[in-house]
């Protein structure tokens, strides 16, 4: 008797538990609920802090990320800008940023000849937190008190001081004291930047053409690329389910219930990149300021929109209204059309399994927030997960030291007022575009000496392939200047960028003391992004130059300051670094700089 | 189960948890994939190390208590395999779960650690409880 009682005590409580969690797993092993595929097209948004209860590595690394903080409430830590009774002096405005006396970041635009304040708001939210932040603030101008405008002044986080956004776009300075140049980038938050900087958003027009804007998340949370997860959520409630997760998924694509992009095929994969990273044309435009843009993550991207390339045509007769946006033959030029370089690149083979996706070489949660390269895709690692040493021998074209992008995605990107790498990827060849000055080429933008016969002899020489060279198609400027020294006094605004962009690299082969006297005259440009460029190059090159006697100079020259007040600090830095390379041949410079295109270029938002 | 048994018993059972400790420590210096990438692996195989070893070592006790106590052999004996199964299940358990695991749970051999931490718990308390009289 004793005996059972013995093994009763100590054995009969393990027992129990064992015969309820065998039957458990058997019933959840058999009910079709907790495994059948699921219709997720009713889910709704759960948030990012549901899903940290069970992903909690993942949610760590998305809350280090940039997308997490890409709108955030104007509150604490979000603020980036010191809202300290700055000030920002630009074409005869002011905008003064304080605080309001229950400490919300606060901006008052008035005339500079003290007339009343044109916008006096407190901030409420913040839009960006990498290059630079963004301010929003809600103001009724007719359109309804859920109205909210994006601010004209930004916060640089790379010069740590205040711009104005004409200088964050390429586009001519304005009129000084004309509102409507001050207020260019004065546009409303509710059908514009809310679609890709947001989760889930909701525009939320109503047919009295007011909006009532709601967003399932601020910031670029799980759910944006995941999709809703209401109904992922809801059936991993069962712990049975999820311990059985592992045995029943391993290999499978998934229950259905949520999108795992590193399961989808490089398409699909892509699309939920392309979302954002990629400009379209909404099929239904009115449906989505109504309702947002139906895209569920997993899904086809282009049933609800297509993304805009040079050609992509709008209205009835059709216009193309986009050609700028891309160089000529078609390469995306400005940032935020990464999707389509990728479509337009042989490596995507059509988004078949196998070929390129952006899961390839990017991933969400690595530990790098910046630009978020997979820790096994970094440098030539990127391309030699297809292209291996015996496919595409280390160095060939007698290049060392650089990388595959040097050379195939290179620098021809403007965005967010930097350069950035091409997401076509391509291979060089300068001699098809020898007597062209309309799109720079991966070699000049490295050998920022040379001229694009330079480059293609070269290429012949390192027995790479290429088209025939034609040297006597070459323009007579190129006798005179290397072709980014040309592109930067007589290319359009983002040639001009980019040139400034590349002659101020470190990889450039030349001295940085030669490149110094390059740079100066872009301080002069019309187009405030373009000195910004240039100024920052100088800084960079004095510094690689050991010129610390520039430092004062560049400091005292200010990038939005008034014209005479430039003109005398950019003397003085010219003095300092002596006659550029065209100083001796006036004229040159004069003809070049008749040649520049000074359109705007509109960049999508 | 005898006194002597137990007491080896529970020593193998310690050198196993060590042993599994000396094979993390070397999946970490060979920074092999499925084990630095996979922190529910790292996690619950750090787990059924620690409480293997940890179990083992009660078990010796246990052996050296029933002795002290003078446990009634009828009882000695049940708590013996209790304390052994237990210490064996909660660090198989969390091994075996670590090992075969879903994307944010462990594997259903988890399921196992609740059966061997009730039997360690009895086994205990009835060490506590027992006296010598009881028949």
């Amino acid at each position: 008797m004793s005996g059972r009682v013995a093994s009763m005590w100590l054995f009969g409580p393990a027992l129990l538990w064992g015969a309820a969690a065998i039957a458990g797993l058997c019933a959840t092993i058999v009910d079709d609920t907790a495994w059948s595929t699921i219709d997720r097209t009713a889910s709704v948004v759960v948030r990012s802090e549901t899903c940290a209860g069970c992903h909690p590595v993942e949610h760590r690394s998305w809350r280090a990320s940039y997308h997490r903080t890409m709108t955030q409430r104007a509150e604490g830590a979000a603020i980036l800008a010191p809202f300290a009774g700055e000030s920002l002096e630009y074409l005869g405005f002011r905008a003064t940023m304080t605080r309001s006396e229950r400490g919300a970041p606060h901006v008052r635009i008035t005339r500079s000849d003290a007339a009343p304040a044109l916008l006096d708001v407190d901030v409420v939210m913040t839009v960006g937190s990498h290059r630079y932040q963004q301010f929003l603030a809600r103001i009724d101008r007719g359109g309804g008190p859920e109205d909210v405008w994006r601010l004209p002044v930004a916060w640089h986080l790379g010069e740590e001081r205040w711009i104005h956004l004409n200088a964050a776009f390429l586009e001519p300075e304005g009129a000084r004291g004309e509102e409507a140049d001050y207020m260019r980038h004065f546009s409303r938050w509710n059908d514009n930047c809310v679609l890709c900087h947001n989760t889930a958003p909701r525009p939320g027009l109503g047919e009295d053409g007011r909006f009532n804007t709601e967003v399932g998340e601020l910031g670029i949370a799980c759910e944006a690329c995941h999709g809703p997860a209401s109904a992922h959520a809801e059936r991993h409630s069962n712990p049975l389910r999820r311990l059985l997760a592992g045995v029943a998924d391993a290999g499978a694509s998934g229950d259905g219930s949520i999108a795992a992009p590193s399961r989808l095929s490089p398409a699909l994969e892509s699309a939920i990149c392309g979302r954002c990273h990629g400009n379209r044309i909404a099929k239904d435009v009115g449906a989505v300021l109504r309702e947002g843009d139906g895209f569920l993550p997993g899904t086809d991207l282009g049933a609800s929109s297509r993304p805009i390339f040079a050609w992509s045509t709008l209205g009835d007769p059709p216009q193309a209204p986009f050609g700028e946006r891309f160089w000529p033959d078609g390469t995306p030029r400005l940032s935020a059309y990464e999707y389509q370089g990728l479509l337009l690149s042989p490596c995507y083979a059509d988004g078949a399994v196998g070929g390129l996706g952006c899961g390839e070489c990017h991933t969400m949660h690595g530990e790098e927030p910046s630009m978020q390269v997979r820790q096994d895709r970094r440098g030539d690692a990127a391309c030699r997960a297809c292209h291996d040493d015996a496919a595409v021998p280390q160095g060939h074209g007698g290049h060392r030291g650089i990388t595959c992008m040097d050379c195939h995605m290179p620098r021809t990107t403007y965005g967010l007022v930097d350069g950035m790498i091409s997401h076509r990827i391509t291979s060089p060849d300068p001699a098809a575009w020898i007597g062209r000055d309309d799109q720079p080429d991966a070699c000049t933008l490295c050998h920022v000496d040379r001229s694009r016969v330079w480059a293609a002899r070269s290429l012949r020489a390192l027995k790479l392939s290429g088209s025939a060279i034609a040297a006597e198609r070459a323009a007579e400027e190129e006798s005179w200047a290397s072709r980014a020294l040309l592109d930067l006094y007589a290319g359009d605004p983002i040639q001009r960028a980019l040139a400034a962009h590349a002659i101020a690299r470190e990889a450039a082969p030349v001295s940085p003391s030669l490149r110094l006297s390059w740079l100066v005259d872009a301080l002069e440009d019309e187009y405030p992004a373009i000195r910004i460029f240039a100024l920052r190059g100088l800084r960079t090159l004095s510094e690689r130059a050991g010129r610390d006697d520039l430092r004062g100079l560049l400091a005292a020259y200010d990038f939005l300051g008034e014209v005479d007040m430039r003109v005398a600090a950019v003397d003085a830095i010219r003095r300092a670094i002596g006659p550029g390379p065209l100083a001796a041949h006036p004229e040159r410079v004069e003809r070049l700089i008749a040649a520049q295109e000074r359109q705007i270029v509109w960049i999508g938002e | 189960m005898s006194a002597e048994t137990h007491l080896r018993r529970a020593i193998v059972v310690i050198a196993v948890f060590l042993a599994v400790g000396l094979w993390l420590e070397a999946m970490y210096g060979l920074r092999l994939r499925g084990w630095v990438d996979d922190p529910i692996r790292r996690e619950f195989l750090r787990l059924g190390h620690a409480h293997g070893g940890l179990l083992g070592l009660v078990n010796v006790a246990i052996a050296w208590a029933l002795e002290r106590l003078a446990t009634p052999a009828l009882w000695a004996s049940r708590i013996r395999a209790a304390a052994l199964g237990g210490a064996l299940l909660v660090g198989l358990g969390f091994v075996g779960g670590g090992m075969w695991h879903g994307p944010t749970d462990p594997g259903p051999l988890i399921l196992a650690v609740p059966a061997g931490a009730f039997m360690a718990l009895a086994s205990l308390v009835a060490l506590a409880l027992v006296r010598p009289s009881d028949r």
